[in-house]
């Protein structure tokens, strides 16, 4: 059952990937949150109602619901609607996010280490390295907060695959750091909305003292 | 021979299920069931009208594209119904008898000599070409996960006995709709209901065509979405099942496809023209992860 979420989780990214409207980016990292739930709810040998807890918040309460939340409002505070402004032509970012896949999947294989479980470290190396190309790609601040947030899931996954030992704690500091940038930085974007009007990444380079 | 039959029986129905199903979401007095049927038989009384710019090519091709579609009906089983013909590396005849099909109307739209049609049959054939990989890589991995290479014994050895099956088969599902609404020109990518001939794919096509070639065409669409509803129902259909169950589910599942696609039509828009490529593209990529999927139940990508 982990598989099933595991490789839905790989099909929201070549979502990702296709779409170009800011509202389905957060719909996208709010099904991400889900799937991350599932992922790691059938991954778990036994099952005590601390943990259970802990996750639940961890994956639909923080990163389905608030973080989603919040960054819809920041994203109506702003007037984002549609993004057109890759510099990479939509059709050659889902040949990237496949490749991306498929060459995560093959270095996996070759991991043959005890130490990494691979299932998720295929899946959260193709997050990460799909995140990094999704911040390259955007030119709008929001995009690349949707981006850091994409890497921070792929980090979630990555702390699955290597954590033998106290995950939890590992994720609870991840998670801190997570909410606190997420707030700081859409405070951050609504600023700078406020101030230039337009939240494009061209205006900012333009500044000087 | 029994597939044949289900399948010639339910093409009959399918177009008329979609319409209905548009005409209730719109709130229209629904038309028949058998609507399109009498259209097409009021087709045939007429005789056809051919351009003098058009050859001998604009006359064969709605036959041409007829038959090879007639031909890809034989191939298609139905749970344990074999089909009529069937052989080792059948669905690659299969898709490229559709590309002949294809190819014919292409050729045709091309042959009248008219700036709309050469636009459209253009953007047919680069719609056709980006399918292609997602069919293949679909059923290429249909064939490794189950190391058998005709599409009867492919479909009979699909069995529900791992977790990740259930990817595999909603997957497939979601693919193959998608390439049946692309091989029909349907929604997301064309509207048959448009009426400027600038932003047509298909229905720009056929505007040449009359009367009995006209009808051709669309008997040809309708078994091409029978097809795609039978290849889906081999997903849901079990071999241990009864034979009367199977029927059942080829029918429920006919009926469900229609539905789904006239619920499609009736509420999404077609994309931008421009647009099209990259979605078609993601069904590719979609195939893509059918694909790592097989490759990790047949462990030849071993996770731990």
């Amino acid at each position: 059952m982990t598989y099933l979420f595991i490789l839905l989780y790989a099909i929201t990214l070549i979502y990702f990937a296709l779409s170009e409207r800011v509202k389905k980016f957060v719909w996208l990292l709010s099904i991400q949150g889900f799937m991350l739930f599932g992922i790691v709810f059938f991954s778990l040998n036994k099952i005590d109602l601390f943990d259970f807890i802990f996750i639940l918040t961890e994956t639909i309460l923080i990163k389905s619901i608030i973080v989603p939340w919040f960054l819809n409002k920041v994203r109506k505070h702003n007037k984002l609607k549609r993004i057109q402004e890759t510099s990479v032509p939509v059709f050659f970012s889902i040949i990237v996010v496949v490749i991306s896949l498929i060459f995560s999947f093959l270095l996996s294989n070759s991991l043959n280490s005890d130490n990494i479980h691979t299932k998720y470290f295929n899946v959260a190396f193709a997050s990460i390295l799909f995140g990094i190309y999704f911040i390259i790609i955007h030119k709008n601040i929001f995009s690349h907060l949707v981006g850091y947030l994409i890497i921070e899931n792929g980090i979630f996954l990555f702390s699955l695959a290597v954590g033998s030992v106290m995950p939890m704690m590992v994720n609870l500091a991840i998670l801190l750091d997570v909410l606190m940038g997420v707030l700081v930085l859409g405070v951050f974007i609504n600023r700078i909305g406020d101030a230039f009007e337009s939240t494009k990444i061209d205006k900012l380079s333009k500044l000087k003292d | 021979m029994i597939s044949l039959l289900l399948i010639l029986i339910s093409s009959l129905f399918f177009v008329g299920i979609i319409v209905k199903v548009k005409a209730k979401i719109a709130a229209r007095k629904m038309p028949s069931i058998l609507q399109p049927v009498y259209d097409v038989i009021r087709l045939f009384k007429k005789g056809a009208v051919y351009s003098q710019t058009t050859s001998v090519i604009f006359k064969i091709a709605p036959l041409a594209y007829f038959s090879s579609v007639a031909l890809a009906v034989l191939f298609i089983p139905i749970g344990s119904n074999e089909g009529l013909l069937s052989f080792e590396g059948d669905f690659v005849f299969f898709a490229y008898l559709l590309g002949i099909g294809k190819f014919m109307t292409i050729i045709s739209a091309m042959d009248t000599g008219s700036g709309f049609e050469g636009m459209g049959a253009n953007r047919e054939a680069l719609y056709s070409m980006l399918i292609e990989p997602a069919f293949f890589i679909l059923v290429g991995s249909l064939a490794l996960f189950t190391n058998n290479v005709s599409f009867h014994d492919l479909f009979l050895h699909l069995k529900l006995d791992t977790n990740l099956y259930y990817i595999i088969g909603i997957a497939s599902v979601y693919v193959l709709i998608y390439i049946a609404m692309v091989e029909n020109s349907r929604m997301p990518i064309d509207d048959p209901k448009t009426h400027l001939e600038l932003t047509m794919v298909h229905e720009v096509m056929i505007l040449d065509n009359s009367g009995f070639d006209l009808g051709l065409i669309h008997i040809a669409s309708w078994l091409k979405f029978s097809i795609y509803g039978a290849l889906i129902s081999n997903f849901i259909i079990s071999n241990s099942w009864a034979f009367y169950w199977q029927i059942l589910a080829f029918g429920g599942t006919q009926l469900v496809f229609s539905a789904i696609v006239g619920i499609l039509e009736a509420f999404r828009a077609r994309n931008k023209m421009g647009k099209n490529p990259q979605w078609i593209i993601m069904l590719s990529a979609i195939s893509i992860v059918v694909f790592l999927t097989a490759l990790i139940i047949t462990k030849k990508i071993i996770l731990n």
